[in-house]
């Protein structure tokens, strides 16, 4: 698994510091509609079914108030990891039911390998369970101060 | 649905439906806490996409994933995502979305 990651992987200007949806279906629209803004994502229709069919085969909660929904997709021109944080919490399914508080969407090409997705979903993961990095991210009153603790993900 | 979505679509649930059958892949899934349970609704969207799509453009599609492991790749910078091969400039759809056949490997093609 490689230590560190090209800065461009997380784009922390994608950074959603606060959601205001409480569904999990118009989180995933949203973090894939920025996705598409930024030029990342060519069909965001089929990206957003791709994700929720993921969804039907088991929750992508970890617990500790994250999710990390991903995809390997057709739908996507260039691996990103995108994060939004809500303040009130999302209903996810997580085997500890706590409610999403930080969701990691990790999307990759259709051309990478299973592997090749896996590491960057365990890059997320590593990131998402510490909890130091958690706590500075809920804390963050900025966008710009949560865009600097998701600095130290590809660090 | 569209067809050349409704082939898209058929290529994402393939990767899916790959990655749901590799043990090794699940075993990792498992330990990041993101196991996948097999279930139909794989088969079930997939019924729908082959409703979508022209058994030609099917045929080719087959063909590729079997010999390529994918059966549709897009077109970026006029170059083949399978082959990496540039297609010429005559073979370019006049329209955004459409579906040709890469002429140097065979794979359907998706022009974005």
């Amino acid at each position: 698994m490689p230590t560190t990651l090209d800065p461009s992987v997380l784009d922390t200007a994608l950074f959603i510091p606060d959601l205001r949806t409480r569904r999990k279906e118009s989180v995933l629209q949203e973090l894939v509609a920025r996705a598409h803004e930024a030029g990342v994502v060519r069909e965001p229709e089929l990206l957003i079914e791709t994700l929720y069919l993921r969804e039907r085969l088991g929750s992508t909660a970890i617990g500790k108030s994250v999710a990390v929904p991903h995809a390997r997709s057709i739908a996507v021109i260039e691996a990103r990891v995108l994060v939004a944080r809500s303040r009130r919490g999302i209903e996810w399914k997580a085997e500890d039911e706590l409610p999403v508080q930080l969701v990691f969407l990790v999307i990759t090409p259709g051309e990478f390998s299973i592997e090749a997705h896996h590491e960057w979903v365990a890059r997320a993961v590593t990131f998402a369970r510490l909890q130091r990095k958690r706590a500075k991210l809920l804390e963050a009153t900025t966008s710009e101060a949560g865009a600097t603790v998701l600095r130290e993900f590809t660090a | 649905m569209n067809e050349a979505l409704a082939l898209l679509q058929l290529h994402d649930l393939d990767l899916l439906e790959r990655e749901l059958a590799d043990r090794k892949a699940q075993t990792r899934l498992r330990r990041f806490g993101l196991a996948m349970v097999p279930s139909n609704v794989i088969e079930r969207a997939r019924q729908r996409c082959l409703e979508s799509i022209d058994p030609r453009w099917l045929y080719h599609y087959e063909r590729s994933n079997q010999r390529y492991g994918r059966g549709v790749v897009a077109v970026r910078d006029r170059v083949c995502q399978g082959c990496h091969i540039t297609l010429p400039t005559s073979r370019m759809p006049n329209a955004a979305g459409a579906l040709t056949l890469c002429e140097f490997c065979g794979r359907v093609l998706y022009w974005a």
